[in-house]
């Protein structure tokens, strides 16, 4: 509904533009004029066609060769007289011609903007940001028309099975016997309350620390609610859920309106706990791990006594340690997925999303092992597991009685070190 | 299998060592490389897989290395024999070719069969060829790009639009206007350019930044080169307009004598914060051959100490249009040749002395104070370090007298892949401890811990003839290492082969940058060694500095030679000197 209400605003803003916008669609009167000025100028050419093209010098060659130009020339005339009598000066309009004219040229830019949108590319300080910004907007606009030709379609094919069955005789339907009405959904909403109470009341404590606010871009906050939201959602439908929190949370930040805005009227019904407050207030700061992929410790086995912490951070600016040292700064344990031991690393980096970090935390809790957990990594940046066979093992073993075998990850932080 | 592991044992050693192979392709990993082969041989070398998980991407870089180690061994050590120096142009360019990365670039397959026409055809012959099209754009702007890109003549390109024009009412699209507007302008025809410029201005209420920059470079050549302006005006309205569209406007202005026109725009191109084309530069001092005019001089002056401020070097044509400019200058008797500068930094033309490469006491200091705020501390004292460290490092450098050579431990100590670590750090240091200098050791405190590769009498032999800082295992040392060396002083170097291009990465702009790198130059004392045992040898420190210079009487400019690629990170080695004859 909303899109339909936003389509129409684009629509009664751009009239004024409109006449601009579609310069070719050409009154039919004056279509006439151009193609008998043009035929003028084919006409004359017709006599130079049954040369062979050799002779393509010639000069009634040429002449024909220029013939558009005169059309072109003369055709417009007209046609500027009424634009440019709408001419301003002004910025907005300004940007929006060129954006208009990258698009006859094939930019990728989208055709229509808002006046919104066509501030925010004011803003942009620099030519390759207002060109990047152009470009998402071209392809979200690309998508929502996909989906709308989707959507259409779908209407027409159900209009299409409606049809049919009202062809049908409904007889047969009422003499069926069902144990069940149709309400599935309902029913899954609720089973999934009662164990999300289940889980607020005993649930083992997980914390997204949403105290990166301040490290990330707009795009970015935006990426990492939508995680939130899609990890919240795994967790709801798990067998034995976390309890999730949500700390550091400032009411009125930038985070709370979003999540609040995303989730709409369900925010205050949502079965897990948001705070102000830090996590090493809430819980004994020995039972806290930080999960983040810096650590220099790796997680062996999930402990289901401890409080497992995950930054909601999406880091696209090339910010390094930052939830590391968040992590020193509170004296707190670290530890990250044992990504190298278990899988065949190829390319991307070792950061995970939080919906996969979620999913792969849900599964090490339900006694999966951590070949089956670590499923959830996306397989693009791995080439395979590991199969450590028992010959091998036996090799290892032997090499660290030999000392030859680096013991701990701070050994093989320090051969990491390049020179 | 037990042959198989025979053949292994050997192997943890280097592969465990193996990120130093990138940079050091040395006698000694091409010893472990044969190892490495002999196992290959034996087809045996896949049951490995399972032992050294992390590193296939290492691996495989070893095989390609072995292979390429085999194949020319001979050019190999030709190659090393001179290595140039760390911060000379194109020493970086020589060190990749050292490791190469053997990938072919095919080239992509040609999806159309079709012939860009070489002559203009009529409209059967386009409908013809049309039909022969298959692609996913439509034909028009298939070819029109085609033709753009092999530079096909004007007037087949103006066929094509006439056959457009006619199927399609007398109108062409903008996109083809634009290329065939690109065609014009690359061959020069300046009546078309205005014919469509013409017929644009007609059409289309405004342009938008390519068509205006075509239309700008194609008409600044021409008689009507002041609209060209008004279009870097259009321009200006929603974007600033690039250099290029600068350059182009002020060679315009300078091809019809407008001199002031042309420095206005170089003004207002400074103005904007973009760095100006070379060409743009070379343009005013090719024009002011021609020109007697003290004003003039005054301003290509300035040119060169922008470029001496802004550290830009000019192309091989530039310091020759340089050159010329200044032997042209009517009663001062210039005199300039090319030549290179001695080690001692005197300049083999004129034998004067060039510029030292010491930062002024304000600039140390600036230096200094930034290092510590943005490099070390950079708003997060978490981040590199802890609060703690930092106090306990600060006293013990404020506690400890100025040192000479501060030593990058780690860096010193995996500088051969094959040798016990502690044991090469105590090489070096023992052998600079012998000339009585004052030594500083960075490291991390895992170095302590007695493991087979950090030999425990060693390290504690290391801390007898030198000082030391450990830092925690999770701290930065490389900071620690800069901040100490420039709380010593002048005179005192650090030791390591790190280019330190992420620290100078933390400095917040193009200024410290620029201060940063002068004195990493004139500070870093890089191993050359590349055999254990023998004497450690630095590569030479750059006495001098390379950039802009004058002594009112004489100018030295560094310039690029043309076929030499240099790297951001590294200086020119060739110089114009220009002195006045007496």
């Amino acid at each position: 509904m909303s899109i339909f209400l936003k389509m129409s605003v684009n629509v009664t803003f751009l009239r004024p533009f409109t006449r601009f916008l579609v310069p070719f669609t050409i009154h039919t009167e004056r279509r006439n004029l151009y193609s008998r000025i043009l035929q003028r100028y084919m006409s004359s050419k017709i006599p130079t066609l049954s040369y062979p093209n050799k002779e393509s010098t010639s000069p009634p060659d040429q002449l024909e060769l220029d013939g558009w130009k005169t059309t072109m020339k003369s055709s417009v005339q007209e046609d500027v007289s009424t634009v440019s009598s709408s001419k301003d000066e002004d910025p907005l309009a300004a940007t929006r011609e060129l954006i208009e004219m990258w698009r006859l040229l094939g930019r990728e830019v989208p055709e229509h903007i808002t006046e919104e949108e066509l501030k925010t590319i004011m803003e942009c300080a620099s030519k390759s940001s207002k060109k990047k910004y152009l470009k998402y907007l071209y392809v979200r606009e690309k998508m929502k028309k996909a989906k709308q030709i989707k959507k259409e379609m779908k209407a027409a094919a159900r209009e299409e099975v409606k049809k049919a069955k009202q062809l049908e005789t409904t007889e047969e339907d009422k003499q069926r016997n069902f144990l069940f009405l149709r309400l599935w959904e309902r029913n899954m909403n609720i089973a999934m309350g009662w164990k999300g109470i289940q889980a607020m009341q005993f649930g083992q404590p997980l914390v997204f620390d949403m105290a990166y606010d301040n490290y990330m871009k707009r795009q970015e906050l935006h990426n990492t609610v939508s995680q939130l939201l899609e990890s919240e959602g795994w967790n709801r439908r798990n067998v034995d859920p976390f309890h999730i929190y949500f700390c550091n949370l400032k009411v009125d930040g930038v985070y709370y309106r979003e999540l609040a805005k995303r989730y709409g009227e369900k925010w205050d019904k949502l079965l897990i706990t948001t705070t102000e407050k830090s996590h090493v207030d809430l819980f004994p700061k020995d039972s806290i791990i930080y999960l983040t992929a810096d650590s220099p410790n790796v997680m062996t086995t999930f402990k289901h006594d401890k409080i497992y912490v995950v930054g909601s951070f999406v880091d696209k600016n090339m910010q390094p340690g930052t939830s590391l040292a968040n992590a020193k700064r509170l004296k707190l344990a670290t530890e990250c997925l044992p990504l190298d031991k278990y899988l065949q690393w190829d390319i991307g980096n070792k950061n995970l999303t939080l919906d996969q970090m979620m999913r792969i935390l849900l599964c090490l809790k339900n006694n999966g092992s951590w070949e089956e957990a670590l499923t959830f990594v996306p397989r693009r940046k791995h080439t395979g597991f590991l199969e450590i066979s028992q010959h091998s093992q036996e090799f290892l073993h032997r090499l660290k009685i030999a000392k030859t075998f680096p013991k701990g990850p701070l050994n093989v932080h320090g051969l990491n070190e390049k020179i | 299998m037990s042959l198989c592991l025979s053949g292994i044992r050997s192997l943890p050693k280097f592969w465990k060592s193996n990120p130093c192979l990138g940079l050091s392709p040395g006698h000694s990993s091409y010893l472990s490389l044969r190892v490495y082969c002999g196992i290959r041989n034996q087809q045996r070398w896949f049951s490995l897989k399972t032992m050294c998980p992390q590193d296939t991407k290492s691996r495989n870089l070893l095989i390609t290395k072995a292979r390429y180690l085999r194949k020319d061994e001979g050019s190999n050590k030709q190659v090393s024999s001179d290595f140039p120096h760390l911060f000379a142009a194109g020493a970086a360019k020589k060190r990749s070719q050292m490791n190469p990365q053997s990938k072919d670039h095919a080239l992509p397959p040609v999806r159309n069969a079709i012939q860009v026409p070489t002559k203009p055809l009529n409209s059967e012959e386009w409908d013809k060829l049309k039909e022969e099209f298959k692609g996913k754009t439509s034909f028009e702007n298939w070819i029109s790009s085609q033709m753009a890109r092999c530079h096909s003549s004007v007037d087949v390109a103006k066929s094509l639009l006439a056959w457009v024009a006619a199927k399609n009412n007398g109108i062409v699209g903008y996109d083809l206007l634009v290329r065939y507007l690109y065609l014009c302008v690359f061959h020069k025809q300046t009546s078309e350019v205005i014919d469509v410029y013409e017929i644009m201005k007609a059409r289309y209420k405004s342009l938008e930044s390519g068509g205006y920059s075509l239309l700008i470079r194609g008409l600044s050549h021409s008689d009507r080169w002041r609209e060209s302006l008004l279009l870097l005006e259009d321009i200006k309205k929603v974007i600033t307009p690039s250099k290029k569209n600068y350059n182009d406007c002020i060679q315009g202005a300078l091809l019809h004598q407008d001199v002031n026109t042309a420095w206005h725009l170089y003004q207002e191109l400074l103005g904007h914060d973009l760095i100006p084309l070379l060409e743009t530069l070379k343009a005013f001092f090719d024009f002011g051959k021609d020109i007697k005019d003290d004003h003039y001089s005054n301003k290509l002056l300035d040119i060169l100490l922008y470029l001496r401020n802004n550290q830009l070097y000019p192309g091989e044509s530039f310091a020759h249009s340089i050159k010329t400019w200044f032997e042209s200058v009517p009663g001062k008797q210039w005199k300039g040749q090319f030549t290179t500068i001695q080690k001692s930094g005197q300049c083999l033309g004129c034998g004067r002395t060039i510029e030292p490469i010491h930062l002024s006491p304000e600039e140390y200091e600036f230096l200094k104070g930034k290092i510590m705020k943005d490099v070390i501390d950079g708003g997060d004292q978490y981040k590199k370090t802890t609060p703690q460290e930092l106090k306990r490092f600060e006293n013990f450098v404020k506690s400890s007298p100025p040192f000479d050579i501060v030593i990058d431990g780690l860096n010193v100590a995996k500088m051969f892949p094959k040798a016990r670590e502690s044991k090469v750090l105590l090489d070096v240091v023992s052998q600079l401890a012998k000339q009585n200098l004052r030594l500083l050791v960075l490291g991390r405190k895992h170095m302590l811990r007695q493991r087979s590769r950090w030999r425990k009498d060693e390290m504690e032999k290391v801390q007898k003839q030198a000082s030391c800082f450990f830092a925690d295992d999770i701290s930065k040392d490389d900071p620690f290492l800069l901040y100490a060396t420039l709380h010593s002083g002048n005179h005192c170097k650090f030791i390591t082969k790190d280019l330190m291009r992420d620290h100078k990465a933390c400095l917040p702009d193009a200024k410290t940058q620029r201060l940063f790198f002068k004195w990493q130059q004139g500070h870093q004392l890089a191993i050359m060694n590349r055999f254990l045992g023998s004497k450690v040898t630095f590569q030479h420190i750059f006495s001098y500095d390379t950039v802009v210079q004058t002594t009112g009487d004489s100018w030295h400019i560094p310039y690029d030679e043309d076929l030499v690629e240099r790297y951001s990170y590294e200086v020119p080695t060739k110089w114009l000197c220009l002195h006045r004859k007496t």
